[in-house]
C-alpha cells in the first residue's frame, strides 16, 4: 500500500511537471492551473505514503535518505501551496516546485532502505524542531531560488512565464523568502545546538554539517547585508541566491553523504 | 571618536568581517589537521593559528571586530526606527509621483493602516533588525562569557564502583575555561548497574548506566543515565559516553577492593599494565570467547597475567601471587566513560538565540510607514518599506496613468 501511493504520488507530480511545461513553452493557461491541482493532489497519497512509513518504522521520516527526501519534497510542494494562498503571484513558481518534486522523489526511491531502529540519542524533542525546521529552510531557499530564477527568464525575456508577477516582485518574493529560510535556519541551528547539549553537554562541537549551517546561516547574513546595505537587487541578487541555494544544499545534503560526521545516521544510516 | 564610529559603521566592515569568519570556520573547521587521525597542521597553518581555529588570534579578533560593528550599528539605529515610526522619512523612502487616482486605497491594498495622516503595515516588525542585531550581541557576549567558565572532564567507572570526582586521578581529561574554578566537583557517583547493549524499543543497542549521585547536602539518588540525555547533579551534568570495556574487580590484601579497567586491544582481547605492590610490572590479560563489544556477549572467559614469573592462569575466587602479597579475583564486569560539564553562562547563550530569532521573525513581516504626500510636495504619497520599495512604486506605476 506504501508503494503504491508513493507511486501514486511520483505520477502526479511527473503530470503536474507535463502540465506546468505546457504553460511555460506553450502558454496554455490550463497547464498552470492543471499543473497546481496535480501537485495538491499529489499530496494525498504522499502523505499516505510517509504516514504509512512511518506507522510501519515507528519514527518519523529522518533515519534513512529516502524517508528523508521524500519527507523534503511533500513539505517543498505543501510550502509552495500555502504559499500561492497568501500571495497568487507565487502559483506561476509551480513550473519549478514540479520537476523539482519529481526529481526529488525519484533520488528518494534511488535509496530505498528501511530501517526500524533509530541511534539512542534521537530519544529527544529537540529532534522534531531540528528536523522540522531543516525542512522548511529547505523549503523556503528552494522557492526563494525558483523566484530568482523566474526573474532571470524574466529578465531576459519579459514575455515570459506571462502570469508571474513582475520583476521587481519576484526580487521581494526572493527576498522574502530568503528572510524565511535564514529564519528557519537559525530556529535550526539553535534547535540543534540545544538538543546536543541534552546529549553530550555541549552546544556545539564543530562536527562538519554543524560548522556548515553556521557558514551557511553566514552566507545568507551576507546576502542579506547586500540587499540592506547596498541595495542589491535583480541579476546579482538571483545569482547570490543559487550560491545562497548551493550552501544549503551543501549543508543538508552533501556534507552528510561525503564526509565522516555525526550526521550520517540520517544520509548515509550509519 | 565619530570617525571610530564611521569606520565600525561601514557596510563594508560589516561584510569583510563576516566573510572572514565564513571562509575561516569554513576552512578552520575542514582542514585535514583537524580531522581525527588527520596529519599534523602545516607550518604556515601554525604560523596564522590555523592548528586551533576557533581559539587563534585571527578568530578571536574578527569576533571582536563583529561585535564592535555591531555594536556601532545597533547604537543609532534605535533613534532612526523611532524617526521613521514619528513619520521622518529617510532618504531611501519611495516618493510616489502624482497622479489621478486614490493613493490612500492603494497604500491600504498593499496593507498599510491607520486612521491619521501617518499609515503603518506591521509596525513592531520595523524593529526587526535592531533586535536582531542585540541578539547577535548577547549571543557574541554570553558565548565569550560561556567559554571562559566552562569546565568539563571525563572519568570512568566499573560497575559497582563508587568514585569521588574531586579525589586524585578520578576525573581526567579536563578542558576548563580562564576563568573557570580550579576546584573539582565534590560529587560522588557510583556505577550501581552499566549495560553498553541495552535495547531500548524503538533504539539501536546503546549504553545505559544506573548511577547512585551523592552531592554534599543532599541525599543520594538513584539515576538512569543513557546517551540521550545527561543528568544534573549539584552545579554539574554528567553525560554517558561511548567508551567502554571490560574491567576485573581484584581484592587485595592490606590494600581492599580495587579495579583495573582493561583497553580492548583486539576484538577477543583486552589487557591492562600495572605495577603490583612490589613495584613491579604485571600484565592482566582476558580473552574472550566471543567479541568483547558483541551485543551477544563474552561468551567464556579466560583471565592470566603475565610478569617476571611468566604467564599465570587465574580463576575467580582463587589467591594468586601479587607483589609480597597476595590478591584474588572477586569480578569481572565491564567498564563505561561518563563525562561531566559545568556550563554557567548557557542560559545567556541561548538567551542570545531567541532573541535573535525573535528578531529575525520580525524581519520576515515587511514593515513600513507611509503617508499621503502634503500641499507643495508634488508627490502622492511617501512610503518607507523595510523592503519592496522599488516592487511598490512599479505597483503604483502600473495602476494608473501619470498626472
Amino acid at each position: 500500500m506504501q508503494s503504491i501511493l508513493f507511486w501514486s504520488a511520483v505520477t502526479l507530480y511527473a503530470l503536474a511537471t507535463v502540465a506546468w511545461f505546457a504553460w511555460a513553452a506553450f502558454g496554455r493557461e490550463w497547464g498552470a492551473k492543471a499543473g497546481r491541482a496535480l501537485l495538491a493532489l499529489g499530496l494525498l497519497p504522499h502523505a499516505g505514503s510517509l504516514a504509512l512509513r512511518w506507522i510501519e518504522v515507528g519514527h518519523g521520516p529522518y533515519n534513512t535518505r529516502y524517508e528523508v527526501i521524500s519527507a523534503d519534497t511533500f513539505i517543498v510542494v505543501a510550502v509552495w501551496l500555502v504559499a500561492t494562498m497568501v500571495a497568487r503571484g507565487l502559483r506561476g513558481l509551480g513550473v519549478f516546485v514540479a520537476p523539482s518534486a519529481f526529481l526529488l522523489m525519484g533520488w528518494a526511491v534511488s535509496t530505498f532502505e528501511l530501517k526500524r531502529e533509530v541511534p539512542i540519542i534521537f530519544k529527544s524533542w529537540w529532534l522534531f524542531m531540528h528536523i522540522g525546521f531543516a525542512k522548511l529552510f529547505f523549503a523556503a531557499i528552494l522557492l526563494a531560488a525558483a523566484c530568482a530564477a523566474a526573474w532571470l527568464v524574466k529578465d531576459r525575456n519579459p514575455k515570459a512565464l506571462a502570469s508571474l508577477p513582475s520583476p521587481e516582485k519576484l526580487d521581494l518574493y526572493a527576498h522574502q523568502f530568503m528572510l524565511i529560510s535564514f529564519l528557519f535556519l537559525g530556529v535550526m541551528i539553535a534547535a540543534g545546538a540545544l538538543w546536543a547539549h541534552q546529549s553530550w553537554g555541549r552546544y556545539w562541537g564543530w562536527d562538519p554539517i554543524e560548522t556548515s549551517a553556521l557558514v551557511t546561516w553566514i552566507v545568507f547574513g551576507i546576502v542579506l547585508h547586500f540587499r540592506v546595505l547596498h541595495r542589491w537587487s535583480g541579476r546579482r541578487m538571483a545569482w547570490l541566491t543559487f550560491v545562497a541555494l548551493a550552501f544549503s544544499v551543501v549543508t543538508l545534503f552533501v556534507v552528510a553523504i561525503l564526509v565522516p560526521t555525526i550526521h550520517n545516521s540520517y544520509m548515509v544510516g550509519s | 571618536m565619530s570617525r571610530l564610529l564611521s569606520f565600525l559603521r561601514a557596510p563594508r566592515l560589516a561584510l569583510t568581517v563576516i566573510g572572514f569568519l565564513a571562509v575561516w570556520t569554513g576552512v578552520g573547521a575542514w582542514a585535514p589537521w583537524m580531522q581525527p587521525q588527520g596529519p599534523a597542521a602545516p607550518p604556515w597553518a601554525v604560523g596564522i593559528g590555523l592548528d586551533h581555529p576557533f581559539t587563534s588570534w585571527p578568530f578571536l579578533l574578527a569576533v571582536a571586530l563583529l561585535f564592535s560593528s555591531t555594536l556601532a550599528c545597533t547604537w543609532g539605529k534605535r533613534a532612526r526606527i523611532v524617526a521613521i515610526r514619528r513619520g521622518e522619512f529617510p532618504p531611501s523612502a519611495v516618493r510616489l509621483p502624482s497622479r489621478d487616482g486614490d493613493a490612500r486605497a492603494f497604500l491600504a491594498a498593499e496593507g498599510f493602516r491607520g486612521q491619521g495622516e501617518l499609515l503603518t503595515r506591521f509596525a513592531p516588525a520595523l524593529w526587526g533588525g535592531w533586535i536582531f542585531h542585540v541578539g547577535l550581541l548577547v549571543l557574541i557576549a554570553a558565548v565569550l562569557v560561556q567559554h571562559a567558565f566552562y569546565d568539563s572532564g571525563v572519568f570512568d567507572l566499573s560497575e559497582g564502583e563508587r568514585a569521588n570526582l574531586a579525589a586524585h586521578g578520578t576525573v581526567f581529561g579536563r578542558e576548563k575555561g580562564p576563568l573557570a574554578r580550579q576546584t573539582l566537583p565534590e560529587v560522588d557517583v557510583a556505577l550501581v548497574k552499566f549495560d553498553p547493549f541495552l535495547h531500548q524499543a524503538g533504539y539501536s543497542r546503546d549504553r545505559l548506566s544506573e548511577l547512585e549521585v551523592m552531592v554534599p547536602g543532599e541525599p543520594p539518588r538513584m539515576a538512569t543515565l543513557d546517551r540521550a540525555a545527561g543528568i544534573r547533579a549539584g552545579d554539574i551534568e554528567i553525560f554517558q559516553a561511548i567508551p567502554s570495556g571490560m574491567a576485573i574487580t581484584l581484592e587485595i590484601a592490606g590494600m581492599g577492593m580495587r579495579t583495573l579497567r582493561l583497553e580492548t586491544e583486539a576484538p577477543r582481547r583486552a589487557a591492562a599494565e600495572v605495577t603490583d605492590p612490589g613495584g613491579m610490572p604485571v600484565r592482566f590479560v582476558l580473552e574472550s570467547e566471543q567479541d568483547i563489544d558483541g551485543a551477544a556477549g563474552t561468551g567464556r572467559l579466560l583471565l592470566w597475567t603475565e610478569g617476571m614469573g611468566g604467564r599465570r592462569a587465574l580463576a575467580p575466587g582463587a589467591a594468586f601471587p601479587f607483589g609480597p602479597g597476595q590478591a584474588r579475583v572477586v569480578g569481572v564486569g565491564r567498564w563505561g566513560r561518563f563525562t561531566w560539564t559545568r556550563t554557567p553562562g548557557l542560559s545567556g547563550v541561548f538567551a542570545g538565540f531567541i532573541v535573535i530569532l525573535a528578531g529575525c521573525t520580525l524581519l520576515a513581516f515587511p514593515a513600513g510607514v507611509a503617508r499621503q504626500g502634503r500641499e507643495g510636495e508634488g508627490i502622492a504619497a511617501v512610503v518607507f518599506t523595510v523592503r519592496g520599495g522599488p516592487a511598490l512604486a512599479a505597483e503604483w506605476e502600473r495602476a494608473g496613468p501619470q498626472a
